[in-house]
């Protein structure tokens, strides 16, 4: 076990603005939420108030979209201590971001670019996240990304990447289940693989979400519910990876909260069948304490 | 080889530039060509940040319809790469955009409209500030309420328009026709503000504004009300004066004051 991970806080969903009301009044059974850091970067007014009220009952994780931490373009220093600021109020659980770059020359393009599989790539992120990690006095985390192209300069796979990546920079890894699946079909690997090659130890997070298949490929969209295939490879990650803290990302067509806490009782009902009384939630874990 | 900061500078050219010297650097998959796998991250460029424009200028859509805004979107997003590393501020520019578009010269309520959303959505994350009540100010003596002077609310943003933007994003709001779209005889002055977390705005008139204006430079109520008599008239200056001070306060559009010394601390010795 290497110090100071994470600890398992069961199954939670993304807070999204349409959701805030439902869920401080009605208390639903969620064990804990992630924020996107970026969308309370901001100085005041309903987002911040709803989230200091949620983070009062919820355990919260951030996770950002912004870090741009494979660009070769210099770190923001002015989006790090904004990050870190945002941290000193929430007090999240841990914090991550994408194993990509979203801009060089200043541009952020908004997109979770894809990053070629090389030891200069892989050099040039670990020591970027080594100055991520000593600014923010913790380790990250970061997610495996949904990619549409692959490059010809890449010398390895992405699982020997993202592994590398997590040992030779001594952060966590969040699994994204669906991303696994997008990039395995885009790019003709097996998701066992993938799986299988990614240390143990260093997953502390899971996403699970929706896609869309356009024949030829696949794009993360997350606007579609969960299908059956992510499922049943959620299903195998579960068993091989144990109690790992799992979300739903619902990030368009954002549907009523009973219909995304549905999908996360099936989750639950899953890590149930596979781990038994291992994959119990936050609220259940408390009740035996 | 290219370096990574190279294969990166490249990539960002295809996307943002339509350069398709990228397409060297990518394998075809065994479904598909490369030209179109690179044509996701193109695509969801112009996509994502076009959904981004319309959401935050909701009624500009509404009123342009989804072709005129679609066009004006593409342009913008042509014009303008996001700096911002959240796409929240990313259509910051779009006012002064349009305002710049010599197609939209003849129709400057377009711009109005755009200003108007846009002060909307800053004032709704603006910093946070308890809003100065009435009650604050009863332990202020009488005598010394000429010297009171006024922070404004930090959510506040003052607007100036030559059109009926205004009553055209009210009809849009409510779902209604928007009236056509006219000139004014005097430019309309607006406040846009937050209150209990909701955005919101009123037209003012021009001596309630001009009070304001003087009152946010921190101006003492005193001076207020005789600027008021010389904007408005003598008679009632006084009462006119208190009137929109109550205004303010009780939809929270301050938030605090100040008793400056009789003497003032700048004048010489």
């Amino acid at each position: 076990m290497i110090a100071d991970k994470p600890p398992y806080l069961g199954f939670g969903l993304g807070l999204r603005p349409q959701h805030y009301r439902e869920i401080l009044e009605g208390n639903p059974d969620i064990d804990w939420f992630e924020i996107i850091s970026e969308n309370y970067m901001i100085e005041g007014g309903q987002p911040l108030h709803m989230l200091d009220r949620i983070r009062e009952r919820y355990p919260i994780v951030m996770h950002g979209v912004s870090l741009s931490i494979a660009s070769t373009a210099p770190l923001d220093l002015e989006y790090l201590f904004a990050l870190k600021e945002l941290a000193e109020r929430v007090k999240p659980k841990w914090i991550s971001d994408h194993l990509c770059w979203t801009g060089v020359h200043g541009v952020n393009l908004h997109d979770l670019l894809p990053v070629p599989y090389t030891e200069e790539a892989l050099e040039h992120v670990v020591e970027r996240v080594g100055q991520v990690q000593d600014f923010l006095g913790r380790r990250l985390t970061l997610e495996n990304v949904s990619s549409y192209v692959s490059f010809g300069q890449s010398e390895m796979t992405e699982w020997e990447f993202v592994s590398e990546v997590a040992r030779r920079a001594d952060c966590w890894l969040l699994f994204d289940v669906n991303n696994v699946y997008v990039s395995a079909f885009n790019h003709g690997f097996s998701t066992d693989d993938f799986l299988h090659g990614v240390p143990r130890d260093r997953v502390v997070q899971f996403h699970v979400a929706g896609h869309s298949h356009e024949e030829t490929h696949i794009i993360d969209t997350h606007d579609h519910p969960v299908c059956d295939e992510v499922w049943d490879f959620y299903r195998e990650a579960v068993a091989h990876f144990g109690p790992v803290s799992t979300m739903i990302e619902r990030d368009d067509n954002i549907p009523p909260l009973a219909e995304v806490v549905a999908e996360l009782d099936h989750a639950r009902a899953i890590a149930r069948e596979v781990l038994g009384d291992r994959a119990q939630g936050r609220s259940q874990l408390e009740a035996a304490e | 080889m290219k370096s990574l900061k190279e294969l990166q500078e490249t990539f960002q050219r295809g996307i943002l530039a339509g350069d398709d010297s990228i397409l060297a650097e990518i394998n075809d998959s065994d479904k598909e060509n490369r030209k179109v796998l690179f044509g996701v991250y193109r695509n969801a460029y112009v996509a994502r940040l076009a959904e981004i424009l319309g959401q935050d200028y909701e009624q500009v859509h509404a009123y342009l319809g989804d072709e005129a805004f679609a066009r004006l979107a593409t342009a913008y997003i042509v014009a303008n790469p996001s700096d911002q590393r959240s796409a929240r501020w990313f259509g910051r520019h779009l006012p002064d955009f349009v305002r710049s578009r010599e197609d939209y010269a003849k129709h400057p309520e377009v711009a109005e409209l755009a200003a108007l959303e846009k002060a909307l959505a800053d004032a709704f994350d603006a910093p946070d500030a308890e809003p100065l009540r009435i009650d604050a100010l009863a332990t202020v003596a009488p005598e010394d309420w000429a010297q009171l002077v006024f922070d404004p609310h930090p959510t506040a943003i003052r607007l100036s328009f030559n059109t009926n933007a205004a009553e055209i994003w009210s009809a849009l709001a409510n779902e209604t026709a928007p009236p056509a779209p006219k000139a004014l005889p005097e430019p309309q002055p607006i406040l846009v503000w937050r209150q209990e977390f909701m955005s919101r705005f009123r037209p003012l008139s021009a001596e309630e504004a001009m009070m304001w204006d003087e009152a946010a430079k921190g101006v003492r109520f005193g001076v207020l009300c005789e600027m008021v008599a010389t904007f408005g008239g003598e008679d009632d200056a006084e009462l006119r004066a208190a009137t929109y001070l109550r205004g303010w306060l009780d939809t929270g559009m301050l938030a605090g004051f100040a008793l400056e010394p009789r003497q003032n601390r700048n004048s010489p010795r």
